[in-house]
């Protein structure tokens, strides 16, 4: 059997399971829309320092970052969870599917969301809040997926501590909140505060910056080299560390 | 070493330890193709680790393990391609419809049965476009079970397949799992239902502390067919034990007026006993003769205490009834309020 057509099948599987349970949707989806419109239309235009983006602009950016966040790692990590609780993952690990079919399958369908997301959301700040279309859009494209291989190898790792079911939101979400936070996903944060040298350790500021840097006008290519190396580090450790202690099956006991 | 090739799977000496507790310690057993195999034995036995390593799911620590002439801990993907697992939960994502979660595991397999033959063949065509979240839990068991057999697989291993199943989807299902067998698949069965074993199994191995206690078929697991047979009836009014033909160094148990006999073969006893009746005019309320049922043999093999499968086999059998109803020996006056005696 070809794996990359199981894998094509387990994509279109995956999202009829995503958008027929509308609760994960409703969060990843509405939160990052309502939250623009309320606090973008609030707070107005107003410059940022060292940018050529305001701060309404920006906040497109970052809501992106916060649905990509919600729909790989947070969705991603705590549906891994439920299935291996519930004996899905087991049960698929004792058919002749290749695993990697299966994962590649959960990712390809993230891709799905986080695309609906970007264009979702930049879409509303081109049209509320004069956006740029991304004015390097390569570097803009690759930057996302970069950050969607990230947050998903991190969504594979978390669920290795995370003891079962019930527990999964609790550690997933009080994991990247505080991050998200932290990171001027909400406002942005001066460079030089302590909270943003705390924040430059972890992969959410970097994706934020990356995207910044993409959107903004002027010379170069857009990528922002230093952060997407930082991303990419962040991938390889997490997807290291998920296949040294990803588990298929419940905890016993 | 040359392999049946009939032998589906072959276990010799397999152990498991989780830390320090010994799960499986030293299990044999055999298993030829079309046939079905019960494990039975108490939760922790070692039955689900042991299937669980021929599932390929865990690693044993020691013996020699072949499901179809392969090693299953080398979780081969054409090894997995040829067997079907049930496993105790329902394991399906609730939001798939019940085709749906049918093909997508039919796409995994090279040779899958038709979708809509399996759903068929475990009864769940009223349910075809239904969320599997709204069946019942016997209806989702049934799913299982279909997802099992859409890879057409020649080894199906069932664990617990009809726990809370009504009595006519049981049924419904053992026909299934004869079915198969016909069709030359072999099945391995775990159950706590001792008819299930009776109804479908060729052969029965009981697991206990990670050991095998027994093997056999049903009627011959643990002596089962060696055994005593018990007779019992209701003593008829006006009767006394000093009346009935008792055989030489039997005696029976009495309570009320209820009389049971052990004997190691009650042909000749029943032919006398009934012949007295007969000559009497006396009735035999309640008369039953009963071998020890499955059940009964399993509850002595699995239990810690082995006077009971030594009573079973009729070796203390006088001595207990005696100890148990000393006023039993060979009297009446247990039972009869006589005033002239």
């Amino acid at each position: 059997m070809n794996d990359l057509l199981v894998a094509r099948d387990q994509v279109r599987y995956e999202q009829k399971i995503y958008w027929r349970n509308p609760m994960a949707a409703v969060f990843t989806f509405m939160f990052p829309v309502i939250f623009l419109l309320v606090i973008g239309t609030g707070a107005g235009s107003g410059k940022i320092q060292d940018s050529t983006l305001r701060y309404n602009q920006y906040l497109v950016l970052a809501m992106l970052v916060f649905g990509l966040v919600s729909a790989c790692y947070i969705n991603l990590g705590i549906t891994l969870c439920i299935r291996r609780d519930s004996g899905v993952l087991k049960r698929m690990r004792g058919t002749p599917m290749s695993m990697l079919s299966y994962i590649a399958g959960i990712v390809g369908s993230v891709i799905i969301n986080v695309a609906l997301i970007t264009i979702l959301v930049v879409s509303i700040g081109m049209v509320g809040f004069n956006l740029h279309f991304p004015y390097h859009s390569a570097a803009a494209a690759i930057t996302i997926l970069i950050g969607v291989l990230t947050f998903s190898a991190l969504g594979l790792a978390v669920t290795a501590i995370v003891p079962n079911g019930e527990a999964a939101p609790a550690v997933i979400n009080g994991t990247a909140f505080p991050i998200v936070f932290i990171s001027g996903v909400f406002y942005p944060i001066n460079n030089s505060s302590i909270l943003a040298k705390i924040a430059d350790f972890f992969p959410v500021r970097h994706l934020v910056k990356g995207l910044v840097g993409a959107f903004e006008t002027g010379p170069g290519s857009g990528f922002q080299t230093g952060d997407i190396l930082i991303m990419l580090l962040w991938a390889a450790a997490a997807f290291a560390f998920a296949l040294w202690k990803f588990r298929w099956e419940p905890r016993r006991r | 070493m040359v392999h049946d090739t009939d032998t589906v799977i072959s276990v010799k000496g397999l152990t498991k330890s989780y830390g320090n507790f010994q799960a499986v310690q030293g299990i044999d057993f055999e298993v030829r193709r079309g046939e079905v195999l019960a494990l039975l034995g108490p939760n922790g036995a070692g039955k689900t680790t042991t299937v669980e390593i021929l599932e390929g799911f865990h690693h044993r620590d020691g013996g020699e393990v072949t499901v179809l002439g392969r090693d299953p801990s080398h979780r081969d993907r054409g090894l997995r391609a040829k067997i079907g697992i049930v496993l105790q939960e329902c394991a399906v994502d609730p939001f798939l419809t019940v085709t749906e979660a049918m093909h997508q595991r039919a796409g995994i397999y090279p040779a899958p049965r038709p979708v809509g033959e399996v759903v068929e063949l475990v009864g769940l065509e009223a349910k075809q476009g239904a969320k599997i979240k709204t069946l019942s839990g016997g209806q989702q068991r049934r799913l299982d079970l279909g997802l099992a057999l859409i890879g057409n697989p020649e080894l199906i291993f069932l664990d617990e397949p009809t726990t809370g199943f009504d009595p006519s989807a049981r049924r419904e299902s053992w026909d299934l799992v004869r079915g198969l067998c016909d069709e030359g698949r072999t099945v391995v069965l775990t159950t706590h239902y001792m008819d299930e074993a009776q109804a479908l199994a060729d052969l029965v191995t009981v697991i206990a502390n990670g050991k095998v206690v027994a093997s056999g078929t049903p009627d011959n697991l643990g002596g089962r067919d060696a055994g005593v047979t018990t007779v019992r009836f209701t003593l008829p009014s006006g009767v006394g034990l000093d009346d009935l033909p008792i055989p030489g160094g039997c005696f029976p148990r009495v309570q009320q007026r209820a009389v049971e006999f052990s004997l190691p073969d009650a042909t000749v006893f029943l032919h006398d006993l009934t012949g007295w009746a007969v000559a009497r005019g006396e009735r035999l309320e309640h008369l039953t003769v009963q071998r020890p049922s499955l059940e009964d043999v399993y509850l002595a093999l699995t239990d810690d205490c082995v006077g009971d499968l030594e009573r079973l086999n009729g070796l203390v059998a006088v001595e207990e009834a005696v100890r148990l109803h000393p006023s039993a020996r060979g009297s009446s006056d247990g039972d009869r309020t006589d005033p002239s005696a």
